[in-house]
């Protein structure tokens, strides 16, 4: 139930030390493309050693290992199955792949939905075991359909809209790709509440300066839990299965709505 | 009219002929201002005649040293200079005296507490050298116009008042009346015209801006989370924050509060940049108090803005200066090289004993402030920003109120009525020793390295109290 994800690179030691300041309620050590390939190696011996010494229960930490085709994959899982993350996020993600990765963790997976076959082959990725999310990757989808990003976003609504029902329909979260303007905060502000909008409980970032505004827009606000406590109080004192709220009629997916709204603000102390 | 009955100043146009007019041997206690930072010709100007004249037994009060003020670090080695009062120092100079010390010895004071020096006669002047952009033919000044234009020229007021023999030194002499002079033409001995006194490039750094890196982004946040979390940010509440870019960060989240809440701001003081003036133009204070201005921005709103004041060294800081303004402050935000278990600060020397900056006012608006807050990273490199005992005491830690950094925010366990309000804060608020135990899970402990065989200098409070010594690397 994370509302933020923050993408760091693997093999810079600054970042990694203060992974648990920038309060992203996930953290992706990366190891795909923000590093290098002369520096994979050092990446994973660094991950090793630093999360053999610290530990956070805090924040839920996940690996981008390199994709199922590269020559990084199996290193990359033999060196880190055993350290305590919660699990991995898996680049080009395919069937395939999460297949050979189940093969060799049994830790949770999350694979990055960045082609247009994988955004065909969603449900079955969901259906995966140890999926426990989708992520858009819209960088490289909109690559391979060989379209340009704009801002508005346009051009991923109709995978953004796939992946949330997909997502909600599997019973996982979905994780909306990161917004690549680390200046604009507006313009992040408005894109994480298009993704909101379209179904996403999360967003990814690329910035440590993003996660603030991703967090409180993927956060129940202060109206949303008053609703949801008087939605959850009054279905107590109902002895019916659907009730009346200011006019409105308040059914048993309304009040578990509400229930899951108030989980969510209770774990982040709202 | 009332010009007329004024007294031209004697126009000097070389300093040669200046020191045919004073005997240079007689007035070797000289001072200058740094208000033209890393681009002033005047300081080498005016000292290369000493390197020349080969005079000895010099004592220096320049009220900060800069990399490009070469001529110091000359006469240091051929050992003409004795001693060196100022607030701040950093460069070549800065490096040498660390590792071999002066003649005499170096004295780090406080802005209030050198205004407050000359004035008393603690620190005696014999001639001021005061770089002037703009100065007219009665020795009256502004730093904020000419071609280079500076701002406010604070901290040469009290040497223009005080000094024994007041020289201007001009690229820039009009034959116009200036209205409400920073510099008094009644005081002024001589003036020097030259062809340039500094330049542009080096005046007007162009360093400040708002940091964007994620510490200090996250420590700004906390610190005006705190302050709003005290119920500091109120209306009519004064603050001053320095040109760092996390200070800058804290002003910018301090605006975004006060926008939200409406708040309107009583003054702004100390050390002005753009961000302050975009402040005063959105009507969010009422008035700047500008003792040095950061950016050329600053420059113009101080030449255009009523609002926008500028005020000299004592009256910023001065202790008995009964118009002092940070008396009157709310709230401060000022950066840390070392912090203590006690609270003491260090801004002056880093952990190598290289001496890297010196209070400025760092000390004076902690002494006076209602709440002044260190931000910091809590580990700098791979050392930690909290010490058992920080390696030179710029500011005692009895006036450091709170320390924020990226992993938790401490108080100092003096100010027990913060630490009430504070009591059901959502905020991570330990102790600094607590602190310090979370940076040593990353660095361990740092291997003390200090040395203290040879004393080449002191740190003397606004007080006139030495808080500290100076050692030898």
């Amino acid at each position: 139930m994370s509302r933020s994800y923050l993408f760091i690179p693997g093999n810079t030691p600054s970042m990694i030390q203060n992974l648990d300041v920038f309060e992203s309620d996930a953290v992706i050590i990366d190891f795909e493309d923000s590093v290098t390939s002369y520096d994979k190696d050092s990446a994973r011996i660094l991950i090793k050693n630093f999360l053999k010494k610290y530990s956070y229960k805090d924040i839920d930490l996940y690996i981008r290992i390199n994709s199922y085709d590269s020559l990084y994959f199996l290193e990359d899982v033999k060196a880190t199955k055993d350290l305590d993350i919660n699990g991995y996020v898996l680049p080009k993600a395919s069937v395939k792949a999460i297949e050979e990765l189940n093969k060799l963790s049994s830790k949770a997976i999350i694979p990055i939905i960045e082609s247009p076959m994988a955004l065909l082959e969603a449900k079955e990725i969901a259906d995966q075991e140890n999926v426990t999310a989708l992520l858009l990757g819209a960088e490289d989808y909109t690559k391979e359909l060989g379209i340009n990003r704009t801002l508005l976003g346009t051009e991923i609504l109709y995978a953004r809209s796939f992946i949330a029902i997909v997502a909600r329909a599997y019973n996982i979260d979905s994780i909306d790709t990161p917004y690549t303007n680390k200046e604009d905060e507006v313009g992040l502000k408005e894109d994480s509440l298009n993704a909101k909008n379209l179904g996403f409980t999360s967003k990814s970032s690329i910035h440590p300066n993003q996660v603030d505004i991703i967090n409180q827009v993927f956060s129940p606000s202060k109206e949303e839990i008053t609703e949801a406590k008087r939605i959850v109080k009054k279905a107590l004192d109902n002895t019916k299965g659907a009730f009346s709220l200011d006019g409105k009629m308040i059914d048993l997916p309304i009040i578990e709505k509400a229930k899951n709204l108030l989980d969510k603000a209770k774990k982040y102390n709202m | 009219m009332e010009h007329e009955k004024r007294q031209i100043v004697k126009v000097i146009n070389d300093i040669d002929e200046l020191f045919t007019l004073v005997d240079i041997s007689l007035n070797r206690n000289i001072s200058f201002h740094h208000h033209l930072r890393n681009g002033d010709y005047v300081i080498n100007y005016v000292l290369n005649k000493y390197l020349k004249e080969k005079v000895q037994g010099i004592n220096l009060f320049p009220s900060a040293i800069f990399p490009s003020y070469t001529s110091i670090l000359e006469l240091i080695k051929n050992k003409q200079i004795n001693n060196i009062t100022t607030n701040y120092l950093n460069g070549p100079v800065a490096e040498y005296i660390s590792n071999n010390g002066l003649e005499g010895k170096l004295t780090m004071q406080t802005h209030g507490g050198r205004a407050r020096s000359i004035i008393e006669g603690k620190n005696k002047i014999d001639i001021a050298f005061i770089a002037a952009p703009y100065v007219n033919s009665y020795g009256d000044s502004v730093g904020y116009l000419g071609k280079n234009k500076c701002g406010s020229l604070g901290y040469s007021i009290p040497d223009s008042v005080h000094a024994k023999i007041k020289v201007l030194v001009t690229d820039n002499l009009v034959d116009l009346d200036i209205e409400s002079p920073e510099i008094d033409g009644s005081n002024i001995d001589y003036i020097l015209l030259v062809d340039e006194i500094g330049d542009r490039q080096g005046i007007v750094s162009g360093t400040t801006e708002v940091t964007k890196n994620p510490i200090g982004v996250k420590i700004a946040k906390n610190t005006s989370l705190l302050l709003h979390e005290l119920g500091a940010i109120k209306h009519g509440f004064s603050f001053q924050s320095g040109a760092g870019g996390v200070s800058l960060r804290v002003t910018k989240d301090v605006r975004d509060i006060m926008i939200k809440e409406n708040i309107k701001a009583s003054f702004f003081s100390g050390g002005i940049t753009k961000y302050h003036v975009d402040m005063l133009e959105e009507g969010l204070v009422e008035k700047l108090y500008d003792v040095q201005c950061f950016d050329l921005e600053a420059i113009e709103s101080l030449s255009r803005n009523k609002m926008h004041i500028p005020i000299s060294a004592s009256r910023y800081a001065n202790p008995t200066d009964e118009s002092q303004i940070i008396k009157d402050l709310d709230i401060v935000i000022l950066g840390a090289t070392e912090i203590d278990y006690n609270f003491n600060v260090n801004v002056t020397t880093d952990s190598h004993q290289t001496l890297i900056g010196g209070s400025g006012g760092h000390s004076d608006t902690a002494s006076e402030s209602k709440i002044c807050v260190i931000v910091s990273p809590l580990i700098k490199g791979r050392i930690p920003v909290i010490k058992e005992r920080v390696t030179t005491i710029t500011t005692l830690g009895k006036n450091i109120d709170c320390l924020v950094t990226e992993r938790g925010i401490a108080i100092n366990p003096l100010r027990k009525d913060l630490i009430k309000k504070l009591k059901n804060s959502k905020l991570k608020i330990v102790t600094i020793e607590e602190l310090s135990r979370i940076a040593y899970k990353f660095t361990n402990i740092p291997q003390d390295i200090v040395k203290h065989d040879k004393i080449i200098g002191e740190v003397e409070d606004r007080t006139f109290e030495i808080i500290d010594n100076i050692y030898q690397k």
